[in-house]
């Protein structure tokens, strides 16, 4: 199997909790015979580069440097991870088999990729713009809010790390339930439930 | 190649929404590359009324769901829209398994969208640059204007040819984004003399003289501008030049759109006390905009910046006389007292000079608005730069039929 990960944090850019799960994902994922590719964010360590745990990473960079806000920052971003995305997938001769995107950055990117090559995603969920802002309901948090929206309605299936954020994945978007899989990270069955879920989305077996 | 040329035209307006000359152009551009034997699919904002998906004169027209909550902002809303437009060209190109050649982008509004198809399905893009913002602004002053700057820029990057409509775009866009020369393409913009025809048989039934009653009394000459009431379209201009012209001619003034300036411009001439002389119309209606231009005694496109001017081409396809700011592609349009009278830009006794010298001179007014007409026939016509188009088109894919992208050349990623 081969997989992308997107994650707009991996180390060495590190912004909150999220950088380091994703390279444990990463480094968990190539252990068990999984093809991974992570495309992420980096002020100037672009390109793409192998790393020792056999992880391959394509870091890409904003081509707007000037930007009013994180949200006209992610919507161009969007577009390089594309561009790095389709070249691992044309490169690999078109054998991707599933992206799985971690928060809301990436999902224009994963939707525009699902619709173009028919490469099923995961939206697996980190947090969501309700808790972070509080509430707050102005043009901005209801933008991001849409975009989670519309990873939510066209992923495979929605991964969450508990069972709370799973009722309010229910609760805020309306997702059905049997679409929504709690995985939680310090489980002992943690990388075989993922490995479960990615089976499910990447087979062909279970579309038919 | 077996099949014909397909392309997809990104646009953020296309008829029935208009909102400036973007959609004008693609419409035209469109419908006659059509008739040229290229497939145009068109991929648009959604607009109220207009159907979801159409044929429009041969052009397949789809229109997305442009983003409707309210936005923080224009660029963040255009960004916001350009996350569904890409989701649904994809999903149209993934429908025709992919059968498009080549991705047109009009101006940085659909930038975001269309790089992102030309790296996802690896087909070339081509991008028409319009304007820009530095040249709308007279600089770059705000981050806002800096980020939009930098997407133009981004996208003149990403195109594999750039097309301006002017020579004077041409050397704006490649000293704006420093591109190389052989990057940009120069193809004018084009008037369709049939929109103004059908109305000028009206004429013959005395319908006009009613029409032009409702602007201005019989012994008025009346004097037009059509555009955005805002500051780089100079209107501010022609409102100062109003008493200067009113010492020598009696003129009425027929000010055509809206625009953030109309409130301050109408207390400017309230307290000059020539309200009587001037009207404010805002926004008509296609019809109205038409018979305006072929009454005017006089148009005036008195701007500080413009890339192209194509009220200049209509009001000379109207065969009305024009007054014009010697500025950007008014310059290339008019030849000065052979197609119309080109005046100093932001000088108000320069442009009354002008309007007056047409206004006075019946026998130089009809001169210069029958060799205009004559020339925007010959080269403003839309069958002659969509082949021009096509042109670009067949070059861009033999170029890019050589490249790693069309699978001659074997590829170097070191994944």
């Amino acid at each position: 199997m081969q997989v992308i990960v997107f994650s707009w944090e991996f180390p060495p850019r590190i912004v909150g909790q999220l950088a380091n799960y994703v390279k444990k994902l990463a480094v968990q994922l190539v252990k068990n015979n999984i093809k991974t590719y992570v495309v992420t964010y980096h002020d100037y360590l672009t390109g793409q580069q192998s790393e020792p745990e056999g992880i391959k990473i394509y870091r890409v960079t904003n081509p707007v440097h000037t930007h009013i806000g994180v949200l006209t920052w992610v919507l161009t971003l969007n577009q390089e991870v594309e561009r790095a995305a389709a070249d691992i997938y044309y490169d690999a001769e078109k054998r991707i088999d599933l992206i799985d995107a971690h928060d809301w950055h990436f999902i224009p990117a994963a939707v525009t990729l699902k619709k173009a090559l028919n490469i099923p995603f995961i939206y697996s969920v980190d947090s969501l713009e309700e808790h972070r802002s509080h509430g707050a309901n102005s043009p901005f948090n209801m933008a991001i809010k849409s975009i989670e929206w519309l990873g939510m309605y066209e992923a495979k299936r929605v991964t969450v790390k508990s069972e709370w954020m799973k009722n309010e994945v229910f609760r805020i978007y309306k997702v059905p339930l049997e679409k929504v899989k709690v995985i939680n990270p310090k489980s002992a069955v943690w990388m075989k439930e993922i490995l479960e879920v990615y089976e499910d989305v990447a087979g062909d077996a279970n579309d038919a | 190649m077996t099949r014909e040329l397909t392309v997809m035209m990104l646009t953020w307006e296309f008829p029935p929404r208009i909102v400036g000359g973007i959609s004008p152009h693609v419409y035209h551009l469109a419908t006659n590359l059509a008739k040229n034997g290229v497939k145009v699919y068109v991929v648009t904002c959604d607009f109220p009324g207009a159907p979801r998906h159409e044929v429009i004169d041969g052009a397949e027209v789809f229109r997305i769901d442009s983003y409707k909550n309210p936005a923080p902002d224009f660029a963040t809303w255009v960004y916001l829209m350009n996350v569904n437009m890409q989701k649904e060209a994809a999903a149209i190109v993934n429908d025709l398994n992919g059968k498009v050649d080549i991705f047109h982008a009009h101006d940085w509004l659909v930038a975001t969208a269309s790089i992102g198809l030309k790296h996802v399905f690896r087909k070339p893009l081509i991008a028409t640059v319009h304007s820009t913002e530095i040249g709308r602004r007279n600089g770059i002053h705000l981050d806002y204007e800096r980020m939009i700057h930098e997407t133009e820029s981004w996208l003149t990057y990403e195109a594999w040819k750039v097309i301006c409509c002017s020579n004077y775009m041409v050397s704006h866009v490649k000293w704006a984004f420093n591109l190389p020369q052989d990057k940009l393409v120069m193809i004018p913009n084009g008037v369709n003399t049939e929109e103004f025809a059908k109305f000028r048989d009206v004429e013959k039934n005395g319908d006009f003289n009613a029409f032009r009653r409702r602007f201005a009394l019989p012994e008025e000459k009346l004097v037009l501008f059509v555009g955005r009431l805002v500051y780089e379209k100079g209107v501010h201009v022609l409102v100062n030049a109003v008493p200067k012209v009113l010492e020598k001619v009696n003129a009425k003034f027929v000010i055509v759109g809206n625009g953030y300036m109309k409130e301050s411009l109408s207390n400017i001439v309230k307290n000059m006390g020539f309200a009587h002389k001037v009207i404010f119309t805002g926004f008509v209606d296609e019809e109205t905009l038409r018979k305006l231009q072929i009454c005017a005694d006089v148009s005036v496109v008195p701007s500080l910046f413009e890339p192209f001017g194509i009220v200049a081409l209509e009001a000379m396809a109207a065969k009305t006389p024009v007054v014009v700011s010697d500025t950007g592609g008014l310059s290339e349009i008019v030849e000065h007292d052979k197609t119309g009278v080109k005046v100093y830009p932001n000088n108000p006794d320069s442009l009354a000079w002008g309007i007056t010298k047409v206004l006075l001179d019946k026998s130089y007014a009809d001169y210069i608005r029958t060799n205009a007409y004559r020339k925007i026939c010959e080269k403003y016509n839309w069958n002659l730069i969509s082949q021009q188009t096509k042109t670009v088109y067949t070059s861009v894919l033999e170029e890019y039929s050589k490249s790693a992208w069309a699978g001659a050349v074997k590829d170097t990623s070191i994944l």
